[in-house]
């Protein structure tokens, strides 16, 4: 019952706000409570990230309580290092109202932080480059002829290309304005229908997987 | 452009008639298409091959002794319009995924680094495996949440070489990790079936995996389960409304000829 | 078929993903140590994103700078964000900074430092605000549209926004010329639907070469004014602002990996059909 219950809320609030945004994006007035709640919104937003980040901190806690194998010596990992930050940019804050003047809060985003995060979004370069040579065969015109638009691309997208041959940017910009903008264009609006449909079947309280139910019973 | 004078007296923000017109009209045929489909109307769909896949996948796993691995990708959200709804889809199929693991016996293991999906994440893991009569299989343990994309994606990384998982499904909305996890799940020979209707990432997802669902695929990947008659419905009144659009696209290509403008100003109502 | 039965072809289709690493990192440095410089060309896109940033933007008209991209995408967006902040100095324009991604602070702090010279002969408050970030992605974006300070009562550090000179009469995207976003990944999107088409406001992207393909549409049916995609986006724009920097020099390394794929996939192609051939 009481699950019921919970789910048929869940429903009415949906119902309620996403009429309630329509109205204010299609006819002319104003519309205070849909501004209202999306400011609320916003602080719900706010305010999860510290509920997220006490959950995170209790299932850590319990990982280390129960010895979790493999797992606890970094969970005590976790605990300090989200206790060093956050103290550092508290008093970093309290002090001069900019957590960033604390040298240590500094010194953990501008060094290890930055130089992770690089690694990582730069260790792409590597998987594109060996996804390239293992995807991009000629095995059929199709894949023929995705390997040449591809190939000229490439070739735009660096200068040595134009150096190479003078007619290589403008094949290449021909292939993407006119080859893959109608494809994005045919990709974005069928995923805007997906999207919609979505939505209304959600807003309808059928979309089961929206509410956890379990697609395919 | 917003004009809220109220000497014009127009109540439908200059602009966005047309958009009100198309939307309305969307969800009459979504509804339409519903309602006769549960009527018992026959809505005949393709099955896809992705969805088709699952249990080949699956039992690939289950042959090899190893686990199945499951993410949705960290690009937004359950409150971002954009990702979320493919974040739900994603965890719709994940149920499926899930009872059918549970009917062979095979490990799932599910990486979620989103926390607002945490819940409904857990509730439908245990809601497969409470389906399949075996809720003492499941267990929270099997969904790893881990914060952050770089951490996710090291996390990741790392699972695949240490547990070298037979199949991965990698469905949901992504950003740069579909390629590292895509190439990373190949290094190590997994089957692989991805799915997402972020545009910047389909190129990557049909690179490196075997399968791959896109676009709008992703959203009626249910139904090519289920037979849902509501999901059903709306495939229905998305393909009619996608014949209208073309319509109006060949009228728009014939009236540039004529130099006319008379759809666009239609269309900027 | 074991390692040692495959012939010369079919091993050159099935080369050790580790050795192309190798290559390619060896590959990458050589331009940081001795650059290798060709001539850029400008494209279409970003043309326009510097002559629309010249045309529109006025001395004292107010524009925003939106970042959604982490340290990680620094070495992709970073140089047009820093080009079009110094264009919008030259222009007089003032800016509003703010942004969706958390580490929007340490952006900031980057931007600041690399356009050191020019934020130098600028005011804080006067001809520049730093709001800080804000979490909730489209639904922010949206109110930001309708109301800023419902979103930043204060600026990032705690000044009310109406003792902030250029702030005093700015709260709505109506007050605001244009808006230049760096995203990673769908943040010009809540641009585009919530103050774009509502408001008619002019927004332009500047994004990783990953989204190129997505927001291409956009800028070529004119919603979006203008886009620099990537590095080469970077350089370009450096090159129109007369300022080679960072991005300049990394065209080289974009010289080295592109060339380096296409011959790998040479490589695969002849591979895979001289053994098709054989198997034949």
């Amino acid at each position: 019952m009481a699950e019921v219950l919970r789910r048929e809320v869940v429903y009415l609030i949906t119902a309620i706000i996403t009429i309630l945004m329509f109205i204010e994006f299609f006819f002319i007035g104003t519309w205070n409570v849909a501004e209202e709640l999306r400011t609320w919104a916003t602080i719900i937003a706010n305010i999860s990230i510290a509920l997220g980040a006490v959950r995170l901190l209790s299932e850590h806690a319990k990982n280390i309580q129960r010895r979790r194998a493999g797992v606890w010596p970094f969970s005590i990992w976790l605990w300090i290092i989200f206790l060093v930050t956050l103290l550092s940019g508290l008093a970093g804050y309290v002090i001069k109202q900019d957590a960033m003047t604390n040298p240590l809060y500094n010194w953990l985003f501008t060094w290890p932080y930055t130089s992770l995060g690089q690694t990582l979004y730069a260790i792409t370069g590597f998987y594109i480059f060996s996804a390239a040579y293992r995807a991009f065969r000629a095995r059929n015109i199709d894949a023929a002829l995705l390997l040449i638009a591809g190939c000229f691309v490439i070739l735009t997208n660096a200068p040595i290309g134009g150096v190479i041959w003078s007619g290589i940017p403008v094949i290449g910009r021909w292939f993407l304005d006119y080859g893959q903008v109608p494809g994005m264009r045919c990709f974005l609006i069928v995923a805007a229908f997906g999207m919609l449909a979505y939505g209304f079947r959600a807003l309808l309280g059928r979309e089961r997987g929206f509410y956890g139910e379990v697609a395919g019973e | 452009m917003v004009k809220k004078e109220e000497e014009n007296m127009a109540i439908i923000v200059e602009g966005r008639g047309m958009a009100l017109v198309i939307l309305l009209l969307s969800y009459i045929l979504f509804y339409v298409f519903m309602y006769l489909g549960r009527k018992g109307r026959e809505i005949p769909v393709r099955t896809l091959p992705p969805m088709a896949a699952i249990p080949e996948g699956i039992g690939r796993a289950a042959e090899m002794g190893r686990p199945v691995m499951f993410t949705p990708g960290i690009a937004g959200d359950l409150n971002d319009p954009t990702q979320g709804p493919q974040v739900l889809a994603a965890i719709s199929i994940l149920g499926y995924i899930a009872r059918e693991c549970a009917k062979t016996g095979v490990k799932l293991d599910v990486f979620m680094p989103i926390p607002t999906a945490l819940p409904l994440t857990e509730e439908t893991l245990r809601t497969a495996y409470m389906a399949e009569g075996k809720p003492e299989e499941f267990s929270p343990d099997m969904i790893h949440f881990i914060a952050g994309q770089s951490p996710y994606l090291t996390a990741v990384l790392g699972y695949f070489q240490r547990e070298r998982p037979a199949t991965n499904f990698l469905i949901g909305g992504f950003y740069y990790e579909s390629v590292v996890m895509g190439e990373g799940g190949n290094t190590i020979g997994a089957f692989q079936i991805g799915g997402t209707a972020n545009t910047h990432q389909m190129p990557f997802l049909v690179a490196t995996c075997d399968y791959v669902l896109l676009a709008e695929e992703l959203y009626a990947a249910g139904a090519s389960i289920s037979k849902d008659p509501d999901i059903l419905g709306c495939l229905r009144g998305e393909d009619v409304m996608k014949l209208i659009l073309i319509a109006l696209m060949i009228i728009g290509f014939l009236l540039g000829f004529a130099r006319s403008p008379a759809l666009i100003n239609v269309l900027r109502w | 078929m074991s390692e040692e039965e495959l012939t010369f072809w079919e091993k050159l289709a099935r080369i050790d993903r580790r050795v192309f690493y190798w290559i390619l990192f060896i590959g990458l440095m050589i331009p940081f140590i001795r650059p290798i410089m060709f001539p850029i060309s400008i494209s279409p896109s970003t043309r326009d994103l510097y002559e629309g940033i010249k045309e529109m933007v006025e001395p004292g008209d107010v524009v925003v700078m939106n970042i959604a991209f982490g340290v990680s995408a620094w070495p992709e967006c970073m140089p047009a964000f820093v080009s079009c902040a110094k264009l919008f100095i030259r222009e007089g324009a003032k800016i509003i900074i703010w942004g969706s991604y958390y580490d929007v602070d340490l952006t900031y702090e980057e931007l600041l430092r690399r356009a050191k010279e020019d934020f130098a002969k600028l005011k804080y408050g006067e001809d520049y605000v730093y709001l800080g970030y804000y979490p909730n992605m489209e639904a922010s974006v949206a109110q930001l549209g309708s109301s800023i300070r419902s979103i930043f009562s204060t600026d990032k550090y705690g000044t009310p926004l109406d003792e902030l000179p250029m702030m005093k009469n700015v709260d709505k995207a109506t007050d605001i010329k244009l808006v230049v976003s760096g995203d990673t990944g769908d943040c010009c999107d809540y641009y585009i639907r919530q103050w774009r088409i509502p408001y008619g406001v002019p927004v332009a992207e500047i994004g990783i070469a990953m989204l190129g393909s997505s927001y291409m549409p956009f800028y070529k049916s004119g919603v979006l004014f203008g886009m620099s995609v990537g590095v080469r986006g970077g350089a370009e724009l450096e090159k129109l602002i007369g300022e080679p920097g960072e991005a300049t020099i990394r065209m080289g390394a974009i010289n080295i990996s592109h060339i380096l794929v296409i011959i790998a996939v040479v490589l695969a192609n002849i591979g895979y059909f001289a053994s098709r051939g054989k198997r034949r």
